[in-house]
């Protein structure tokens, strides 16, 4: 009697035994670069003849975040836009104004000197990535029309470029 | 003060984001199996809503273009679509090569704006 159970015991656990199986999941970690847009920016227009970025004129700064898995191997070069990609006819030359900030880091004391140790190149600043973590970049462009002639009723679009190169 | 800060940085981490991504960032160049050309591996990784296609190129260490053979220079990813190409480039350049890059491409749409255009950098291995 005491056998028949043992066994019907036993055979109840076989399904469960024969259907177990393992599902791997693998992944790689790489150290790398990543450029994140958490904002891609707007134009105010608070007179007729500028585009700005200025929060007090109706616009919004770009704001770019570089997360950075490897220290002190990679350059963040970011240029703000120096022209129209897209826009009706322009009667005037157009002048840019435009400007890059660190405006938060994940570490103080790793990214504390970003800001001011980076290199103006031209239109491009550059920073060198020393530490790890995040760091969020704003962005800030007025676009002036010459001669205070009014910008065309239309859409403009510019574009501000964020590079990360390896060092 | 410290808290406070932590909690922003939380708080920006959590939003949603548009992201580009490329690795390796130090790729090898290896022999490929046509006589006289490297292959290079990459991979891309787009989690940017706003882009749908990608540029590739192949740069010196002046940022000047050099000639190469992909699949396609322009391609296009899905968001948080992810893609495996190789590169080729002649044997002869081989350390001239010093870049290899993939350029957001944006399109044209109807809001007076700024776009990003971002752009990842990975330097050939010289080992």
């Amino acid at each position: 009697m005491f056998k028949k159970s043992a066994l019907l015991v036993g055979m109840m656990f076989v399904p469960f035994a024969t259907s177990a199986a393992e599902v791997p999941i693998t992944g790689t970690v790489e150290s790398r670069c990543i450029i994140q847009t958490d904002s891609a920016g707007t134009f105010g227009n608070p007179n007729a003849y500028t585009l700005t970025t200025k929060p007090a004129d109706g616009g919004e700064p770009a704001i770019v975040r570089y997360d950075i898995t490897l220290a002190d191997s990679y350059y963040a070069e970011i240029t703000p836009p120096t022209a129209f990609s897209s826009a009706p006819a322009l009667p005037d030359v157009v002048t840019w104004v435009g400007s890059v900030e660190v405006s938060t880091v994940s570490d103080a004391t790793g990214m504390g000197t970003y800001e001011t140790d980076k290199v103006e190149l031209g239109d491009t600043d550059r920073y060198d990535m020393t530490a790890t973590g995040s760091t969020w970049f704003k962005i800030s462009s007025t676009a002036t029309m010459g001669g205070e002639k009014a910008f065309a009723g239309g859409t403009y679009t510019a574009v501000a470029e964020a590079v990360c190169i390896a060092k | 003060m410290k808290m406070l800060k932590y909690f922003i940085v939380g708080i920006m981490l959590a939003l949603p984001v548009q992201a580009h991504e490329m690795v390796p960032t130090y790729p090898r160049l290896e022999i490929s199996h046509m006589d006289g050309l490297l292959k290079a591996t990459m991979k891309m990784f787009n989690k940017r809503a706003d882009v749908e296609y990608y540029e590739v190129g192949v740069f010196d260490k002046d940022l000047n273009p050099i000639p190469f053979v992909t699949a396609y220079n322009v391609f296009k990813l899905e968001y948080l679509g992810h893609v495996t190409f190789d590169i080729y480039i002649r044997a002869s350049d081989r350390y001239r090569a010093v870049y290899v890059c993939s350029r957001s491409k944006i399109r044209k749409d109807g809001n007076t704006k700024t776009a990003i255009a971002s752009k990842i950098c990975s330097k050939f291995r010289n080992d």
